[in-house]
């Protein structure tokens, strides 16, 4: 049960390792099963790790246990095996003594719980039905008792004539994990898997008996089991399809940001926008936690000889004091300059919103953006909101047509004086200069003082150089030039810059 | 199956009613947490926003089973040396100066090399003996004969390196201290972990722990922390304040105000002798509740607002 139940928790994006299963194996011997809420917070304790696990686990236990509480509560005999039942109202289990009595209780409840009756059987509406279905409960049940089935523990025919529905459940849960339910993946795969649940509860056997059944006439037994097993194919789909939407909670949305984070930036679609947000500041939380605590880095062992000789003259040259040698890691200063015109735009804004998610490792950034003139946006970029800004940022820059030389040199007289050994110059354009002057000569001052010079490109590297595209001109003075136009490519641009500023 | 879990159940109730005992209001979660902490012999993370009481539920535990409490405040740049163990090198090399003035006095009557290096031998371990260990938190907590509570405070300040490091002790209890072999916990230690979340502790680390979030209580309960620890306020105004304090941590603050700022401020209206909560006190005492300039602001502007929320009458009108 509790490995069902884990299997749950990963499908809704809750990493439960193997050691976390055993300790949630030793929590339930502590604690037992019997306390619903002292088991929650405990099971809680073991197997959620973040505030974000705690809530979805929260949801996971209540579901998982409510449909399991039933199933207890009704102290139903068969009911072992810890899979969900799928009925969510059926209250006349107890009844699988007398046929006649259950069979025609059962009818009606049912209706109720399964509202509308399904229409798949051929030709019977639902009343005459129900009175067929009571008419031959006894004599059906005879029957099929001294009859040709007793391979299963009792045959399908049986519980569907008696309306038993424990029995019918834990049947159902038995061919689920017969046929590998727990493995199914897609929705595609529903009716697959009904399917073979119900063949692996004896269908084959069921559609023989009643084409027996109307042989011999009894066309009104035959339609109460026809019926019987609408209900039954009705159930199994249901039940399949809640199983399935439990274990796959968070899939699709998992393949959907994998798919995301590949895309072309400027192929995406607005409605994506949303989820892409997310998705970046996620990718941003994961590199500045993983970056943001290497600034200092001692070396273990090597001890910095002239500082401990500095140290200790107070002590008559006596070595008290050790010294070891430190490396300093800096954190990068970065300039960076944007293109914000036509289709680089969707690149720069997911470019910049990924670089001010960085924050917090790199807080020495300055940003420009341009078209035919280039603008600072830092501050507006610290605290205003990120569509406002692009907003703002293409009203002031952009719309003129691209003018690379005047934007580098209004950027170079606005960076120049601060542009150090330890500054890197990020560039992020598609080097398309409409002919006019691409501003190289500019560039290749900054990259005479720059630590680096990183030019980034959305177009693929065999565009490069062709029509009025002067990346092999500006190329020339660029440490690094990339290729980046997909947040896969952002999130690895900025994580080597960051290991890089050793 | 059903005793055991009357037993767990007793026992949670019982922490309960200890914590209780201790002016430290806990809810059946903390308590759960605890009694399978103790059962499992985990450590416990504690996480949640500041000052809503992580640091004060070990030194409870530690009060209510009687145990030492053995604190380590975690920084950046913590290593081995200030955690588990150091050489006291210091007292090493006054050793050694003592030792070469000895030499003399030692090495009379022996006659060759061989000689004196076997009597050399006899001191050797010395050097490396518990006599120059400096025990420091980890170790002491280790070395505790009845066990100890031992307090892992705000580890999200650390260095991974260092996270890595207590992987060992929490998972076994025991830590290897190369000169002198392994050393096992008498008593496994009670361990607790604080992190305010400054950033992602480990998975590794993670896994080895029980995890318990502390959020902001909700008004029935702050009112009990607060019946518990400033005893003094009558009813009145302590339902005026935590309905105060419940409306201002609605609004979108840089830092909410925690439990610790709401018994400040209690403490506050206890020591300045106010009877009611009037809007002219509470712009006078925000800086009490709130820590930032810009909160501080923000809340002044609402407080007309937030009385009639919370049901209390301005008195004096607000200029």
């Amino acid at each position: 049960m509790i490995a069902d139940f884990i299997r749950i928790l990963r499908a809704a994006d809750i990493q439960v390792s193997p050691a976390e299963a055993i300790d949630a194996a030793a929590v339930i011997e502590e604690i037992g099963i019997g306390e619903r809420r002292l088991l929650k917070h405990a099971l809680g304790h073991t197997l959620a790790k973040t505030q974000f696990e705690k809530q979805s686990f929260d949801e996971c236990f209540d579901i998982y246990f409510k449909l399991l509480e039933m199933d207890l509560g009704e102290a139903t005999p068969t009911s072992d095996s810890g899979e969900a039942p799928d009925e969510p109202d059926a209250p006349s289990r107890d009844s699988a003594g007398d046929a006649t009595d259950a069979s025609d209780d059962a009818d009606g409840e049912e209706g109720e719980a399964q509202e509308g009756q399904p229409g798949d059987q051929p030709g019977a509406p639902t009343g005459e039905a129900k009175k067929a279905s009571k008419k031959p409960g006894e004599p059906g049940r005879d029957e099929t008792g001294e009859g040709e089935t007793d391979t299963q523990r009792a045959s399908l025919v049986d519980m569907l004539t008696q309306k038993d529905q424990a029995a019918l459940q834990a049947a159902i849960s038995e061919a689920a994990q017969k046929v590998g339910l727990a493995d199914a993946k897609l929705f595609t795969q529903q009716g697959m898997f009904s399917r073979r649940i119900m063949e692996s509860m004896g269908l084959a056997q069921l559609d023989a008996h009643i084409r027996q059944l109307e042989e011999n006439g009894e066309s009104g037994k035959a339609d109460g089991l026809r019926e019987g097993r609408g209900q039954l194919f009705e159930a199994v789909f249901d039940f399949v399809e809640r199983q399935i939407a439990m274990r796959t909670k968070n899939a699709g949305r998992l393949l959907r940001e994998d798919a995301l984070s590949r895309i072309r930036l400027s192929n995406l679609d607005r409605s994506d926008m949303k989820i892409m947000r997310g998705l970046i500041q996620r990718l941003a939380k994961r590199l500045a936690s993983r970056h943001s605590r290497q600034r200092k880095k001692s070396r273990r062992g090597m001890l910095d000889i002239r500082r401990t000789m500095r140290r200790n003259v107070a002590y008559d040259g006596n070595l008290f004091e050790l010294s070891w040698r430190r490396t300093k890691v800096e954190r990068p200063k970065l300039l960076v300059l944007c293109d914000v015109s036509g289709s680089v735009a969707a690149v720069s804004q997911f470019f910049l919103m990924f670089l001010y998610s960085l924050d917090e490792v790199m807080p020495k950034t300055r940003s420009f953006v341009f078209s035919n003139r280039a603008g600072e946006i830092s501050d507006m970029m610290r605290d205003g909101d990120m569509d406002q800004v692009m907003e703002q940022a293409l009203r002031e820059f952009g719309g003129g047509s691209t003018d690379y030389g005047m934007s580098m040199m209004d950027f170079a007289e606005a960076t120049l004086d601060t542009i150090d050994h330890r500054t890197t110059v990020m560039i992020l354009g598609d080097a398309r200069s409409n002919y006019g002057d691409p501003g190289h000569l500019v560039l290749k001052e900054m990259h005479e003082r720059a630590r680096r010079v990183i030019w980034l490109n959305p177009e693929g590297e065999s565009s490069w150089g062709t029509g009025d595209s002067e990346m092999k001109r500006l190329g020339a003075y660029c440490t690094h030039k990339q290729v980046c136009n997909s947040v896969k490519h952002v999130e690895r641009v900025l994580d080597d810059l960051l290991r890089l500023s050793t | 199956m059903t005793e055991m879990k009357n037993q767990a159940q007793d026992a949670i109730e019982a922490i309960l009613a200890g914590y209780e005992k201790l002016g430290y209001i806990s809810d059946e979660q903390i308590a759960t947490a605890l009694f399978l902490a103790q059962k499992l012999e985990k450590p416990l993370l504690v996480e949640g926003p500041p000052g809503v009481g992580k640091t004060e539920l070990a030194k409870a535990t530690a009060e209510y089973l009687g145990l030492d409490m053995i604190r380590l405040q975690c920084y950046e740049g913590l290593d081995e040396s200030k955690a588990l163990y150091e050489w006291q090198y210091g007292k090493q090399l006054l050793y050694t100066q003592v030792l070469k003035e000895k030499l003399g006095d030692l090495m009379q009557g022996t006659n060759s090399l061989d000689e004196s290096m076997a009597k050399l031998n006899n001191f050797e371990d010395v050097f490396f003996s518990e006599q120059f260990l400096q025990t420091r938190p980890l170790l002491q907590a280790l070395q505790n004969e009845d066990g100890a509570v031992l307090l892992i405070d705000e580890i999200d300040k650390s260095d991974d390196e260092f996270e890595a490091f207590l992987l060992e002790i929490l998972s076994d209890y025991q830590i290897s201290i190369p000169e002198l072999g392994t050393v096992k916990a008498k008593k496994p230690p009670l361990v607790f972990l604080t992190s305010n979340n400054t950033r992602e502790i480990g998975d590794a680390l993670k896994r080895r722990c029980l995890h318990l979030y502390i959020p902001f209580p909700d008004a029935a309960r702050e009112n009990t922390i607060l019946q518990a620890r400033v005893p003094e306020l009558n009813q009145q105004l302590r339902d005026n304040i935590v309905n105060f304090v419940q409306a201002v941590r609605q609004m979108d603050l840089k830092k909410p105000p925690a439990v610790s700022e709401t018994i400040d401020w209690a403490r506050t209206v206890v020591l300045l002798n106010m009877s009611v909560l009037d809007a002219e006190f509470i712009r006078n005492t925000l800086n009490v509740l709130l820590k930032f300039r810009s909160d501080i602001e923000n809340v002044e502007g609402e407080i007309a607002r937030l009385m009639r929320e919370t049901q209390l009458t301005p008195d004096t009108p607000i200029q």
